[in-house]
């Protein structure tokens, strides 16, 4: 697990590359005027294959993408992150949704986003998410943690059990801590643990939702007519 | 033309015997079907004219969902249909029936499967409709007469004419001591007969490839084709082995069938091709259903909410109210699980989360892991959320989190807010809310509250336990 700390750990210095990728023009330029100073919009991209062009033309850190997007073969954002599969480790990627499907934001998720924020957020917010993204770290905002809750199920993980296909005790505390709308900082202080934990634990569990092969997991995502 | 628009219009009626005949002209004429009904076994006994009557008015008048399906086709705007019937769900406006009156009132009010037949499966019929109808839809408006006659009625009624004339001059030629052949005019008869059965049969075949017909009604039309088939051609070998040796007989057969192979071999594409256009037809008139339903439903509240802002713009707190209420609204019909119980305590507890957040115009966002059924305990949690919620929105004045997480019965929410936060010691005796609807609310009920607050915000955490334990606690 990537815990070391990238730009954002240093909150004088940091700074970030970042891409918009969205269709609506009116939110790419709002976003633009949200986004901390510090944070560099080098491209912007209203559809998957313009997108693809320009993340590996700009390379940046972070791309703030849209979950449905025009173009392609029509997979939106998820589509964008497989036609980006070779910068993978270097540029994240961070879904922005206006949707509450659980089929959209966990499709990105699996595809390889590091993180899911509503759109609705605030400027700071957002550059936070940024930061904490380019560090390595994944962002889960309190929905997506209660679509891991549900998918996953809120019994802690057995030993017997493979260990992609359950959450630990640990990680469904601090899951069920980040769904009631805590900030990493709250989870760490409420937990007694520090927030490097806490990132760890929320980057292993982004982890399991994008490996596991869990029965409950695809029975959940088939429900939501997914996969 | 027998009909004063007033009246009901002429339509074969699902309440039927045979055919629908009766029940129909008795609606039209506003009279009782058994009086219909005697009149027309009096007339059949009559040398056989209430017989010829029927056929003929069963071949040129009608079904009811045929004759709706054809007033359904012309809408003016595809909004229409669907905002006039905000009531009927989805798929049913093709089959309202155009004798309106107690469709809706007696039709279960869901139709899970949504199927665009309603009209066989209602209950109609019982005692004497046919009057209460006339009267219901006497107040509708007047129908033009177009839809109640067929484009082939020309072709059929000289078909049928001459048929009849046929009939008649062979009796006045026997009437009038001619030998008449029968030995030919049965065979002929009965291949009249086959064909005119099959000929319906055709009819009913489009009539289910454009209203989903239940397998049933298909069986029979099966059944009817085999029949009119077996007539055809049992008369057909009759008439020929008249004329010939059996010999011939099966030779012409081999060569019959030997055409008829050919015949089908040229006519099988154009036949598929006409299926398919009668698929992609059926397919787009869906589409264009679903289609005006989402049309109706964005008219409704997408575009009535955007001309409210538009008229609050200097109001934020009215814009951003407004505005939520609409996601709130959109979310609710866009992303809603289908699948899912309505009702549940998630649904409750949402609809309490959106009433806080028209009141107070904070946003109130609720995240909800898994579900239970609401049981009389669990209203004491809902109210002891709303009361939470109320304040977390006053006192807090930023977005309040909602997290409830339930199942089998138990059940925990917890209300979070960014707010200044307050200390529960120095809470006044006299403010009821926090102390009574909250905390003592939830312990009267066998549930559990905590309260944590500091300068950073608050949290309320309320538990239910899955136990019936709520029913033998006190009440309030």
């Amino acid at each position: 697990m990537n815990t070391t700390q990238g730009p954002g750990s240093d909150p004088a210095a940091r700074s970030a590359r970042v891409v918009i990728v969205d269709d609506h023009a009116i939110f790419r330029s709002g976003l633009k005027a949200d986004l901390d100073p510090s944070i560099q919009v080098v491209g912007e991209a209203a559809t998957v294959e313009q997108a693809i062009a320009v993340i590996a033309q700009q390379r940046p850190d972070v791309v703030l993408l849209d979950v449905h997007l025009p173009g392609g073969l029509g997979g939106g954002g998820r589509e964008v992150i497989a036609g980006s599969a070779a910068l993978l480790p270097a540029t994240k990627f961070l879904a922005l949704s206006v949707s509450d499907a659980a089929e959209d934001v966990v499709a990105v998720i699996r595809a390889g986003a590091r993180g899911y924020v509503t759109k609705t957020i605030s400027g700071a917010e957002i550059t936070d998410a940024v930061y904490r993204v380019a560090g390595g770290d994944a962002v889960f905002s309190p929905r997506l943690a209660g679509f891991v809750l549900d998918a996953f199920g809120t019994a802690p993980a057995d030993i017997a059990d493979d260990e992609l296909d359950r959450l630990s005790a640990r990680e469904l505390e601090v899951m069920r801590l980040i769904a009631r709308g805590y900030s990493y900082k709250e989870v760490a202080k409420e937990l007694f643990i520090s927030i490097k934990t806490v990132e760890t634990h929320v980057s292993a569990v982004l982890r399991k939702l994008q490996l596991s092969s869990r029965h409950e997991l695809t029975k959940w995502a088939a429900e939501r007519r997914l996969l | 033309m027998t009909t004063v628009p007033a009246r009901l219009p002429l339509v074969r009626r699902s309440d039927r015997f045979i055919a629908g005949v009766c029940s129909g002209l008795a609606a039209h004429l506003g009279v009782p079907v058994v009086h219909v009904r005697v009149a027309m076994v009096l007339a059949s006994l009559a040398g056989g004219a209430g017989v010829v009557f029927y056929a003929w008015l069963w071949i040129m008048v009608p079904t009811a969902d045929e004759s709706a399906r054809r007033q359904a086709r012309r809408p003016s705007s595809p909004i229409a249909p669907a905002v006039s019937r905000e009531t009927v769900p989805a798929a049913v406006p093709w089959a309202a029936a155009p004798a309106g009156g107690g469709i809706d009132g007696i039709a279960p009010p869901s139709r899970p499967d949504g199927g665009p037949r309603t009209d066989n499966a209602s209950p109609r019929g019982l005692g004497y409709p046919a009057l209460g109808e006339a009267a219901a839809s006497a107040s509708e408006p007047v129908r033009p007469p177009w839809f109640r006659f067929r484009e082939m009625r020309y072709g059929k009624e000289i078909l049928l004419g001459t048929g009849l004339l046929l009939v008649a001059g062979i009796l006045i030629a026997q009437l009038l001591g001619v030998d008449v052949p029968l030995g030919t005019l049965i065979p002929a008869a009965a291949v009249l007969g086959g064909a005119s059965i099959a000929w319906m049969q055709l009819d009913e075949t489009r009539r289910a490839g454009l209203v989903d017909k239940t397998k049933a009604d298909q069986a029979g039309g099966w059944a009817r084709l085999a029949a009119g088939l077996a007539l055809v051609v049992a008369g057909v070998l009759v008439m020929v082995s008249g004329s010939g040796s059996w010999e011939q007989t099966w030779l012409a057969l081999l060569a019959s069938v030997a055409v008829l192979g050919g015949v089908v071999l040229v006519l099988l594409p154009w036949a598929l091709k006409f299926w398919r256009d009668l698929e992609a037809e059926r397919a787009g008139r869906i589409r264009e259903t679903e289609r005006a339903e989402i049309a109706a439903h964005l008219h409704d509240s997408v575009l009535q909410t955007l001309a409210l802002i538009q008229r609050r713009a200097a109001s934020e707190h009215d814009v951003v109210r407004l505005a939520r209420a609409q996601e709130r609204e959109l979310r609710g019909w866009l992303f809603a699980d289908p699948g899912k119980d309505a009702g549940h305590l998630s649904d409750r507890i949402k609809a309490v989360a959106a009433e806080v957040e028209d009141l107070l115009g904070n946003a109130v966002e609720v995240v909800c892991v898994g579900d239970t059924a609401v049981t009389e305990g669990h209203e004491a949690l809902i109210q002891a959320s709303r009361e939470a919620m109320l304040n977390a929105s006053r006192h807090g004045g930023g977005t309040v989190s909602v997290y409830l997480e339930a199942s089998g019965g138990r059940a925990e929410v917890f209300i979070k807010d960014r707010g200044p936060g307050f200390d529960l010691q120095h809470v006044p005796e006299d403010r009821l809310g926090v102390r009574e609807s909250i905390i003592g609310r939830m312990n009267r009920h066998g549930g559990t509250a905590a309260i944590t607050s500091s300068s950073e915000g608050t949290e309320v955490r309320l538990g239910f336990p899955a136990a019936p334990q709520d029913s033998t606690e006190g009440k309030p």
